[in-house]
């Protein structure tokens, strides 16, 4: 085939005026460091929808110094803070007599191990997420409570499984059991939210200050609306209440926060290839660790049932169609291939938070990335034995290098209820769990 | 279980949900007046025999197959429980049972006990009325763009300011789908800080961005649409509004990826580089020549994009901006014998430049003064007549906004309260009080006190466009509903279900005066008001949401077909598929026309690229344009589109189940379940010489009793679209050579072969699509999903619209005029 690729767009294609060198984006600035308190603990989870091939992931040993598999070498830099888990099931995400949805409550049950729902109305339910519980705790005064972001667009049509909200295959972190968070996939957008808007510290005080006056006005305004409301409306207005008190919040903290830094170029667009676009994804996140922004985030990196294909690695099936592979074995190596590439790209995130400075070490040592799929081989669409990896945690006293086996109907919960635990968050039980992997830290 | 009645089971379960009802408790309510519609006559006595012969063997007390228990109920109250009768029918309508290989009632006996049923349920319906209660509806991102265009006559660009919503039931306007987190109130603060200030034309602060990006998979070297000036080649073309008049900055960029990483095609060639505004050329540059080719690395990108950068005074308001490059008359000889095959879009053009994006920044406070001289703005021009304090800016929107200017200082405050009268009573759709003015007139005070009276409006502004009342669309009770019981909205809630349901907008002001007067649900007054409303350009909307999302036209611009496979599509033909699809449904609302042209019609829109790309011959220019279809044309109807027929492939090949889901759902209104867990889909064999042909792999698929039930019939829809690849081309062979075969069979035996012999199968299913179509905009109208209970509403509609064979504004005038819309179930007692 006589074929030339077309022109990839380079990073500046999310740049608008000024700059024309190639500066690693957002890596123009650092912001003044001065005020995050030295080593707090961060929290990032990573999904990524369709499952992986299990031969090419789970590697072939077990214990410290196992051998990192095909699709998991790029973590090899960071062995000694990677732990492989396996064996664990998502069992809240299989069907309990509902009719499909195999996708669509694979990516909420994950961190929330509650069975999610099967409906597309009103009663739209799954369950509080590890991530959300865990931000509660940690991010009580940092601007944002979390960041929730995406690559891939929730608003494209028919989409979404028959009988399921599109909620579902969205939102991988909900607030509450009937609050999915939709995530961000507009870089400027998220920085806006990470940043505030405006180009100096006045302006941005300023907003801040007129933001708060309009809140105040819609607060006053819905207290008079709730006495002639219907008991559903009143829910529903009570969820735009609880949006206008976090906002408000945020802009209070924000004012008490010392706000002098230089805040970086702001992205402008959306880059077209998925590295590049997942890559900015990762960077605000760790520019949002990075200056205290919030320290907990999610990022919806592929969702479930996704259509999207990778020709820049030469895998033109759509994900969704390669993750059903028939067993084929060509079809099985690409699939590999491209869970490898999601690897791949996850571990640019994990290199960048190991440069960045952070108290006595650096933001990956206070950080416990999880990276997984709520599916597990995606050809048997089923939820047993996903795949999971956890990096960092140096001060969870998460030991790395090794690769954990549980045996056959370990909950995924109780990966969930151990990392509460390393967060400070006690509980007896979460979801369907029946004990913490006490074998997290040791060996 | 052999496997023979394990199909059945499955073919029984695949038609189990073909509509989404859900049960709901309703208790008997009593009647209300102004019931919608008539009663279908019922006189036939029940027929119980025929349930008894045909049904109770399987849906009896013992066996309750599929939870249905038929030998008990009572046939003298159907209407008690609509949410078991409505699937009765639709099991017997569809002729999905009894299921094959029992026992059958003859065609009329089975038409008689449909009809019967529907009877007594309609009769139920009309009796104790059901309306069923939308959700509190926030308003999604495409109404909000409305809104603020009807509002301040301002052209927002959404998208940069708002995410999109989460849809249910196949629509973004569900209420229960469209909830408000933290990070949209957000978007809601600073969408409504920026509207305020673009429409005050108040820039402050350090000056705003805005940048549009051309996609890189256009082609650039050809004019890619009729919007733009003849002999230009790519660019980009976009409607911008200019808050104030000023020096505005431009920043045009070209796409990168030449050889050494720079901007590509920067050659000793100049090639002219134009923009324009309002269609007449203001500003010309050339990229390249002989002194720049000499430069090298980033100091050529460095001094390229300094001939890109440059100041324009522009007046304030609304203008069209194109970017494009001057077609140069000596490129290769052949492109001007066959453009189209020269300029395959994967290749790299000419090694001709093309532009990446332009961004334009509002000007500073100095900018301002500099264009005010430039423009020759006299202070206080444009209406603003004698007023002291009006601006040097005038603008559409400051002329919507501005109902009275101030002449002193004393005279601010009442005219600023007349202002944010007008706009609150617009903005929340009904007359305003003193209470609804409170928070707004604070605002206005507290901006006001700091910058004047111009600042204290944009405050005010910005604090209707995040109120409550503005972005959430309550609907009142009176307060004598009794829990639980239905009752006629009001007038002002009419208004707003009317205009949100045919516009995506707020209702303007005769639908306003009208509702204030409480004549608006007259039936002459309605119809004349939807009449004018389908009418306006406003009902675009439903082109642009209900069908866009329906036909699902909307997923066109999220089209990456690999390139690697199907090189022939580029961002030029992606347009173009979109601009068909809408053209074609927006001709159906103008003209009126059947709803049932929509499968058949003996025409569609066309220009050369998409003429060329269908192999329709003597289409020439890029202006899209009215083409006949002969009556055996394969592009007749929805299923001959390009955006359909890629929205329904994978990226690399087509698929005929996913081509066959798409008639089941929204042909015939019967989306097939989700396969079950632990099936693998479609083999898939890379090695073109070890390919399957595409039957013997869906054979496969099928022997399996699991997946048969509803592949049977899904993937026969699907293999008569065959011949046309994933990206709408025909071919007759698949690229391992094999001949394509599009013959198909379904269950009961229909045979048909290719487009054409699908399109008499879905003409010969009519009534399930009219049914469909009907349900899907119902869905829409009311923000809600359908439950059994609506069912005699759908049935009404279609029978009102049958006298004019359905044209699409019967089956409007029908959903206005139905139970659900005009009516509403009270609230429970708390």
């Amino acid at each position: 085939m006589v074929i030339t690729k077309i022109a990839l767009p380079r990073r500046t294609f999310i740049r608008g005026m000024g700059a024309t060198l190639a500066l690693p984006f957002l890596d123009a600035m650092v912001p003044a460091l001065s005020a995050v308190p030295k080593g707090a603990p961060r929290f990032a989870a990573i999904y990524v929808g369709n499952g992986a091939n299990p031969y090419a992931w789970i590697p072939t040993s077990v214990g410290v110094g196992f051998e990192l598999s095909p699709t998991l070498k790029s973590l090899e830099p960071f062995r000694d803070r990677t732990l492989v888990i396996s064996g664990l099931d998502n069992f809240q995400a299989t069907d309990q007599g509902d009719t499909g949805g195999q996708h669509p409550r694979a990516a909420p049950a994950f961190m929330s191990c509650t069975h999610p729902k099967q409906t597309e109305g009103a009663d739209v339910r799954a369950g509080t997420t590890i991530d959300q519980m865990i931000a509660q705790h940690i991010c009580r005064d940092t601007k944002l409570t979390s960041l929730e972001v995406s690559v891939d667009r929730n608003d494209a049509v028919g989409a979404c499984d028959h009988g399921y909200a599109c909620a579902y295959l969205n939102s991988m972190s909900w607030k509450t059991p009937t609050l999915p968070l939709p995530a961000e996939t507009s870089p400027r957008f998220v920085f806006e939210r990470m940043f505030g808007i405006g180009a100096t510290a006045e302006e941005r005080a300023a907003r801040s200050h007129e933001d708060h006056s309009i809140l105040d006005g819609v607060t006053q305004e819905v207290s008079k609306l709730r006495a002639r409301l219907g008991s559903r409306d009143r829910l529903k207005l009570g969820e735009y209440l609880d949006a206008v008190r976090d906002v408000e919040q945020r802009i209070a903290k924000s004012e008490s926060s010392n706000s002098d830094f230089a805040v970086p170029e702001q992205p402008v667009g959306v880059p077209e290839t998925f590295r590049e676009y997942a890559e900015i994804m990762f960077d605000l996140q760790a520019l949002a660790f990075q200056a205290d922004v919030t320290r907990v985030s999610s990022f919806m990196m592929a969702r479930e049932n996704i259509n999207r294909s990778y020709n820049e690695i030469g895998l033109p099936e759509a994900h969704h169609a390669m993750s059903h592979h028939s067993n084929n074995p060509e079809k099985m190596k690409s699939y590999a291939k491209l869970n490898a590439y999601h690897v791949e790209t996850f571990a640019y995130f994990v290199k960048k938070l190991q440069a960045i400075p952070d108290g006595d070490g650096t933001l990956l040592d206070h950080s416990v990335l999880l990276y997984g799929s709520g599916m597990s081989d995606g050809n048997v669409h089923n939820n047993y034995d996903v795949p999971v990896v956890v990096v960092g945690g140096r001060d969870q006293q998460i030991k790395g290098n090794r690769h954990l086996r549980y045996p056959k109907g370990t909950p995924l919960a109780n990966l969930m209820l151990t990392l509460l635990d390393k967060f400070d968050v006690p509980l007896k039980s979460f979801g369907d769990s029946t004990g913490e992997l006490d074998l997290l830290a040791g060996v | 279980m052999t496997a023979p009645r394990l199909a059945v089971l499955i073919a029984a379960l695949c038609f189990s949900v073909p509509l989404a009802y859900k049960v709901q408790a309703t208790g008997a309510a009593p009647q209300t007046a102004g019931a919608v519609g008539q009663p279908s006559p019922s006189t036939a006595p029940p027929p119980r025999a025929v349930f008894d012969k045909y049904c109770i063997t399987c849906h009896n007390q013992r066996l309750k197959t599929a939870g249905l228990t038929l030998d008990t109920t009572d046939l003298a109250h159907v209407g008690d429980s609509p949410d078991v009768w409505e699937k009765v029918v639709r099991k017997l309508r569809t002729g999905a049972m009894p299921p094959p290989g029992r026992p059958r009632p003859d065609k009329a006996l089975s038409t008689g006990t449909v009809s019967w049923l529907e009877g007594e349920l309609d009769r139920a319906a009309l009796e104790h009325p059901n309306p069923g209660r939308p959700t509190l509806q926030r308003l999604n991102r495409a109404e909000y763009h409305n809104a603020i265009r009807d509002l301040l006559a301002l052209d927002i660009d959404a998208a940069s300011m708002l995410p999109g919503d989460s849809a249910a039931y196949g629509f973004d306007n569900n209420g229960d789908a469209l909830t408000l987190s933290s990070a949209l109130m957000e978007r809601y603060l600073g969408a409504a800080a920026k509207i305020s200030q673009l429409a005050l034309g108040e820039v402050r602060g350090s000056p705003a961005t805005d940048t549009f990006f051309v996609p890189t998979d256009r082609n650039q070297g050809i004019r890619f649409s009729d919007d733009m000036p003849w002999g230009s080649r790519g660019g980009l073309s976009t409607s911008y509004y200019f808050p104030v008049d000023g020096e505005y900055e431009f920043q045009l960029r070209l796409k990168e990826g030449g050889a050494d990483g720079g901007f590509f095609g920067v050659t000793e060639e100049p090639q002219q580089l134009d923009l324009s505004l309002d269609r007449a050329k203001v500003w010309s540059s050339t990229v390249g020549g002989p002194a720049i080719a000499k430069v090298r690395g980033d100091q050529r990108d460095q001094k390229v994009l300094e001939a890109l950068h440059f100041r324009l005074p522009i007046k304030a308001g609304s203008h069209l901006l194109q970017a494009y490059f001057v077609q140069r008359t000596t490129a290769f000889v052949e492109d001007l014998f066959d453009p189209y095959l020269r300029r395959d879009p994967y290749r790299d053009g000419n090694g001709e430049p093309a532009i990446s994006s332009l961004t334009i920044a509002a000007p500073s406070a100095r900018g301002q003064l500099n264009a005010a001289a430039a423009l020759g703005t006299p202070p206080g021009a444009g209406g603003a007549g004698d007023d002291a304090t009006a601006t040097a800016n005038d603008s559409p929107t400051l002329r919507r906004l501005l109902v009275c200017r101030p002449a002193s200082h004393e005279a601010e405050a009442p005219c600023a309260r007349k202002i944010i009268e007008t706009l609150a009573r617009h903005a929340y759709r009904r007359p305003v009080t003193d209470a609804d003015l409170q928070v707004p007139l604070a605002e206005y005070r507290d901006g006001a006190s700091r910058g004047g009276f111009e600042s204290g409006l944009e405050m005010a502004v910005r604090s209707v466009l995040v109120s409550p009342n503005f972005l959430f669309r309550f609907e009142s009770q009176p307060a004598a509903a009794a829990p639980n019981s239905p009752f006629r909205i009001s007038d002002l809630d009419l208004a707003s279900r009317l205009s949100f349901f045919l516009w995506s907008s707020i209702p303007d002001d005769q639908l306003l005066d009208l509702a204030a007067r409480k004549t608006l649900h007259e039936p002459a007054v309605l119809r004349e008001q939807v009449q004018r409303m389908i009418a306006d350009s406003r009902s675009d909307a439903l082109v642009s949401n209900f069908a866009g999302q329906w036909l699902q036209i909307r997923n066109v611009s999220g089209f990456r077909p690999s390139p690697e496979v199907l090189f022939h599509f580029d961002d030029n033909l992606r347009e173009a598929f979109q601009r068909e699809s809408e053209l074609f449904f927006e001709s159906i609302i103008r003209e009126n026309r059947s709803v049932l042209d929509l499968l058949d019609a003996d025409y569609t829109f066309l220009n050369e690229r998409l003429a060329r790309h269908y192999g329709i011959p003597g289409v020439y220019g890029e202006r899209f344009r009215r083409v006949s279809l002969p009556a055996d044309s394969i592009r007749r109807g929805l299923l001959g589109q390009g955006s359909i027929l890629t929205d329904t492939s994978r990226p690399n090949r087509t698929s005929p189940v996913l081509r066959g889901k798409w008639i089941l759902e929204n042909i015939f209104g019967a989306p097939p379940p989700p396969p079950p867990a632990n099936v693998p889909e479609l083999k898939e064999e890379r090695d073109p010489a070890k390919v399957l042909p595409m039957r013997a792999q869906m054979a496969q698929h099928r022997a399996n009793p699991v997946c048969a039930g509803c592949h049977a019939q899904m993937d026969q829809l699907g293999f008569a679209l065959e011949n046309f690849d994933a990206i709408g081309e025909w071919r007759d062979k698949y690229s391992s050579g094999s001949p394509v075969d599009a013959a198909a069979e379904l269950p009961d035996g229909t045979r048909f072969d290719g487009p054409t012999g699908l399109r008499n199968v879905l003409l010969s299913h009519s009534d399930d699509f009219l049914t469909t179509i009907t349900e899907k905009m119902l869905t829409y109208a009311l923000g809600r999903g359908l439950e059994a209970t609506d069912a005699p509403a759908v049935r009404q509609i279609k029978r009102a619209a049958a006298g004019t064979n359905y044209r699409f504004a019967s089956l409007i005038q029908g959903i206005v005029t139905s139970t659900p819309f005009q009516m509403r179930m009270a609230e429970d007692a708390n």
